[in-house]
């Protein structure tokens, strides 16, 4: 059985073109849901395949969709979020840029589904050529009647938009993103109320990451019982791993969900780069706590990795070897995220910004004696505490590094 | 109504309240910044964090709805620590120049500090370097360094004023308060920003480096600049130092009032106190050609009485006029009516009252005085202070110093001239000085008790804020004085010796007052 759901066809050449698309069985998944099913019966398919969500989080799609209440006098909206700004991520960009289609038609039904007649794409400021490539796929989609009034006749109207982003990593978030698409400070609102409820606009509204979407095409053309088949039971499908550092072959790698850490990176990505060992693993993007070469026997999906106290995240696999300092990385985290907190919640914006200038002073040769425990103090008080999960995601990684990594990180601390 | 339990006391609150509310509500203060009654939660500051029975993470008690059942923890150790932490990193990146910085004393940060911090500072970094003295409007400068990003004066400008001029600006660590470069905070509300800004972030050049404010003695009272009626606290020196002899208020507050001003005061009830201290009467006189002589109040109100007698004597009731305002109180223009109208059967009523001015959408009337719905409700007859009508009356006696406002000043003297005997009640200096014959200093609203009835019918009690010293005669004991010289009704107005017992005849005289 090929594995491959979402990438198989990237090898075709003029894929993101509409007449290549649809000659390897693009938007027969529309037909299918627009013609043949009810959005009920799109919605209950959904749920049964077990869908998570590919953005970070892992809930899942059927089930949020579900939340969206069909009874209100108000428009109902998708946001599709192509964001991408967690550091190690880059599937969506080969998703979007091999094949826009894919997530087009997984748009539409999910817009069906859900009783939605108008869907923001939400990409990411760097991703210029990608909005490009949407921008023409969608104009393609409405020439050949996919999107517009009156979708192949069916009664069913469906507008799409490309909304670039302006280059914050908390815009990815999903109700950040909404301020954002609304014309305002990326900042996080307080949640309840949840979109599905009161979200772009103070309308009900669904965000999903773009392979999230991508894969409903497949659910609805061949069952939620063949896409449960090529994943987990209670995590259905396959995920794009996005392997990156120190492996022989970094890239993608569409595999089942629960394929094995090493697996992934020995099999899969070639294995370490030549005469580099293993050191560690961060298995889900920067936010994901870090793993240590002893781990990677874990199977690649959100409970085990949730399991282990890490995270699968947005699956992307970042491969550290022994010879880069933890103190790098360290750095890197906390720089990141110091630069990124949107500023908005006291624990994040002073506590990610404390962090930073200790790491920084660390690696200036000036750290002291408590300069660690200071560090798991802070991102300890950060955790749980802040508005947004922003905070978690930095918090989390950092006293992960610092747990696993303390010998490591003491050897830079002045000797007593 | 649901019954909670906070930290195992079974309360029953009001259903839709939060928990920060429900538990103020029972007399449990939850600390907060950015949390303020006046906006949705904003849930940023998460100083507010509470523990909930059954939940993992610690929860907002400023966006958390009350449910039936729920178990709070308002002083768990997790809690404590929490807000600790909170503190802890406020702290971090705020100067430490509360000797200097007006908000000490009333300062968010430093009461809690004090209260669940005492910690010892573990930051070894170097601060933030920002901006200390941004002026940011017409009286208001920040001072970003101190600001702790609660968004209190962000959603202000957004939700209250919506003049939506500032906003945050950059991100992170490196967020602050900001404004169009060329635009600046210029509303009649600005004033309120420096109130609600709860620490030293944003301060009033009217009030900056003027006093400390421990040293304030802080008085309810009503604004009277206009008809509203906002609810304010005077903040006054108890005495001691004063470094200003002559100013006794050094800042008007807003007044918390759902039903009239809600959390605000307009700028011009805000930074119009100078009235209180400056150009007051302070020596009551009687004048005889270019002689000056003082005299107490009983001797001038014999002289006054013993003037009314004779006319009502001669049935000359008609040569008498009367001159009121209505910044007057209810009680005061209530006894006015008793005692001139029932009385003494005098019906030269007339009023003289400052001119109105703009007003606007939100709390400030046009309608500059502070009781005209009270003088209509009380229903008292009265005229415009037509100069003929005035001119050639034997007694006029004049309240309030407004009659020379909006008149010559050479009408005004040749008709009042034409007056044989002219007493003036009056807290102020004005023209009309020169013109009378006694010269009666009375206080203000806030220095005297009483009632006043704003714009839209509330009737609003109030007790004085500031001691009225010197000469003078509050104009309600002034009206009881005068009908006991002159043995009107003694046995009602004998009873009415108080605001209070004056309030209370009103109350059962006018249905309006019930
Ligand atoms: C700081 C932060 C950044 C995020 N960035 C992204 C992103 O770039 N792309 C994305 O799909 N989800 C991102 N998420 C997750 C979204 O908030 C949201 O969970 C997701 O878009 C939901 O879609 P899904 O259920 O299909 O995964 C981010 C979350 C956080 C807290
Ligand atoms: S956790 Fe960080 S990013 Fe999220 S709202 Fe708070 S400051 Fe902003
Ligand atoms: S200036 Fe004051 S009110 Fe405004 S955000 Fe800062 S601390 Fe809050
Ligand atoms: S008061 Fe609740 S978060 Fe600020």
């Amino acid at each position: 059985m090929d594995e491959k759901v979402l990438t198989r066809h990237f090898g075709v050449e003029g894929l993101f073109r509409i007449d290549v698309y649809r000659g390897q069985g693009g938007y027969r998944a529309v037909e299918t849901a627009l013609k043949r099913m009810t959005p009920a019966a799109v919605l209950d398919e959904v749920k049964r395949a077990s869908l998570r969500g590919r953005g970070g989080a892992g809930f899942p799609a059927g089930v949020k969709w579900g939340f969206v209440p069909q009874n209100v006098p108000k428009p109902r909206y998708l946001c599709v979020n192509a964001d991408e700004g967690e550091p190690g991520t880059f599937k969506d960009r080969y998703l979007m840029n091999h094949n826009p289609h894919l997530l087009l038609e997984g748009t539409i039904i999910a817009s069906y589904a859900v009783g939605i007649h108008a869907a923001f794409i939400y990409v990411r400021g760097e991703y210029e050529a990608v909005a490009l490539r949407l921008e023409g796929a969608i104009a393609e989609a409405y020439r050949n009647g996919y999107l517009g009034k009156n979708i192949l006749g069916t009664g069913f109207d469906l507008d799409v938009a490309v909304h670039r982003g302006a280059g914050a990593y908390i815009c990815g978030e999903e109700t950040a993103l909404l301020e954002s698409l609304e014309g305002k400070r990326g900042h996080p609102r307080l949640k309840p109320p949840f979109p599905a409820s009161v979200g772009l606009f103070q309308c009900p509204t669904v965000i999903n990451n773009v392979e999230t979407l991508s894969n409903i095409p497949f659910i609805v053309q061949n069952g939620a019982g063949w896409f449960l088949k090529r994943g987990l039971p209670k995590d259905g499908g396959t995920r794009i791993f996005g392997v990156s550092g120190m492996v022989k072959k970094p890239g993608i790698y569409e595999l089942p969900l629960g394929t094995k850490l090493r697996t992934i990176i020995f099999d899969h990505a070639g294995g370490m780069k030549e005469g580099k060992q293993l050191k560690a693993v961060i298995p889900g993007g920067m936010s994901a706590p870090i793993l240590t070469a002893d781990e990677i026997d874990l199977p690649m999906d959100f409970d085990s990795l949730a399991g282990a106290g890490s995270m699968l995240g947005s699956a992307a696999v970042i491969v550290i070897d022994r010879e880069t300092s933890i103190l790098d990385v360290l750095k890197a985290v906390a720089k990141f995220y110091s630069h990124e907190s949107c500023g908005q919640c006291t624990p994040c914006r002073i506590g990610t910004a404390w962090i930073n200038k200790i790491v920084k002073r660390l690696a200036r040769g000036e750290g002291e004696q408590d300069d660690i425990d200071a560090i798991v103090r802070l991102a300890t008080n950060i955790k749980g505490k802040t508005l947004c999960p922003l905070g978690d995601a930095a918090a989390l990684p950092i006293l992960s590094i610092c747990q696993k990594f303390r010998r490591e990180l003491e050897g830079y601390l002045p000797h007593a | 109504m649901p019954k909670i339990f906070i930290d195992d006391r079974a309360v029953e609150v009001a259903e839709g309240l939060t928990l920060l509310q429900a538990a103020e509500s029972v007399g449990i203060p939850i600390p907060h910044f950015c949390y303020h009654p006046a906006f949705p939660p904003e849930g940023s500051c998460r100083m507010c964090l509470v523990e909930i029975e059954g939940l993992p993470k610690l929860e907002l008690a400023c966006s958390t709805v009350v449910k039936e059942g729920l178990r709070v923890r308002t002083m768990s150790p997790k809690v404590v620590e929490a807000r600790k932490s909170v503190l802890e990193f406020l702290l971090a990146e705020h100067p430490l120049d509360c000797p200097i910085c007006d908000k000490a004393g009333e300062c968010k940060l430093q009461d809690y500090f004090e209260e669940y911090g005492l910690f010892k500072s573990q930051f070894k970094e170097a601060k933030e370097k920002r901006e200390k003295k941004f002026k940011l409007g017409r009286n208001l400068i920040l001072d970003r360094e101190r600001c702790i990003l609660c968004t209190r004066c962000v959603r202000f400008l957004n939700e209250i004023t919506k003049t939506e001029d500032a906003g945050i600006l950059n991100r992170g660590i490196h967020s602050e308060v900001g404004i169009f470069e060329s635009e600046f905070i210029d509303n009649n509300y600005s004033g309120n920003l420096a109130q609600i800004c709860p620490v030293g972030a944003i301060t009033d050049t009217d009030f900056r480096f003027k006093t400390r404010v421990w040293f304030l003695e802080s008085r309810e009272s009503i604004c009277p600049l206009c008809s509203r009626g906002c609810n304010i606290i005077m903040d006054s020196h108890a005495g001691y130092p004063r470094t200003l002899p002559t100013r006794r208020v050094y800042r008007v507050r807003a007044r918390q009032n759902l039903d009239v001003n809600f959390h605000w005061i307009c700028d011009y009830g805000r930074y119009g106190y100078a009235y209180l201290d400056e150009g007051r009467e302070d020596r009551l006189v009687w004048k005889k050609g270019d002689r000056e002589t003082r005299l107490s109040w009983d001797k001038a109100a014999q002289i006054l009485s013993e003037k009314i007698r004779s006319l009502v004597h001669l049935r000359k009731n008609s040569r008498i006029g009367i001159v009121l305002h209505t910044n007057l109180t209810n009680e005061e223009l209530f006894l006015a009516d008793r005692v001139f109208r029932k009385g003494l059967g005098v019906e030269k009523l007339f009023l003289a009252d400052p001119p109105p001015g703009k007003g606007d959408e939100f709390l400030l009337t046009a309608d500059r005085t502070a009781n005209r719905r009270g003088l209509q409700e009380v229903g008292l007859p009265v005229q415009a202070p037509d100069l003929k009508a005035l001119s050639g009356l034997d007694l006029l006696l004049i309240f309030g110093h407004y009659l020379a406002a909006g008149t010559s000043p050479s009408d005004l003297k040749n008709a009042l001239e034409k007056v044989e005997t002219k007493a003036l009640f009056a807290s102020h200096k004005s023209g009309l000085d020169g013109l009378v014959d006694f010269v009666i200093p009375v206080p203000v609203i806030a220095e005297k008790n009483g009632s006043l009835t704003n714009i839209d019918g509330r009737v609003q009690p109030f007790v004085a804020g500031l001691s009225f010293a010197g000469d003078g005669i509050a104009e309600w004991r002034a009206l009881l004085d005068l009908a006991r010289e002159l043995k009107v009704e003694h046995k009602y107005f004998s009873r009415l010796a108080s605001p209070e017992a004056i309030y209370r005849a009103l109350r059962k005289e006018i249905p309006f007052f019930k």
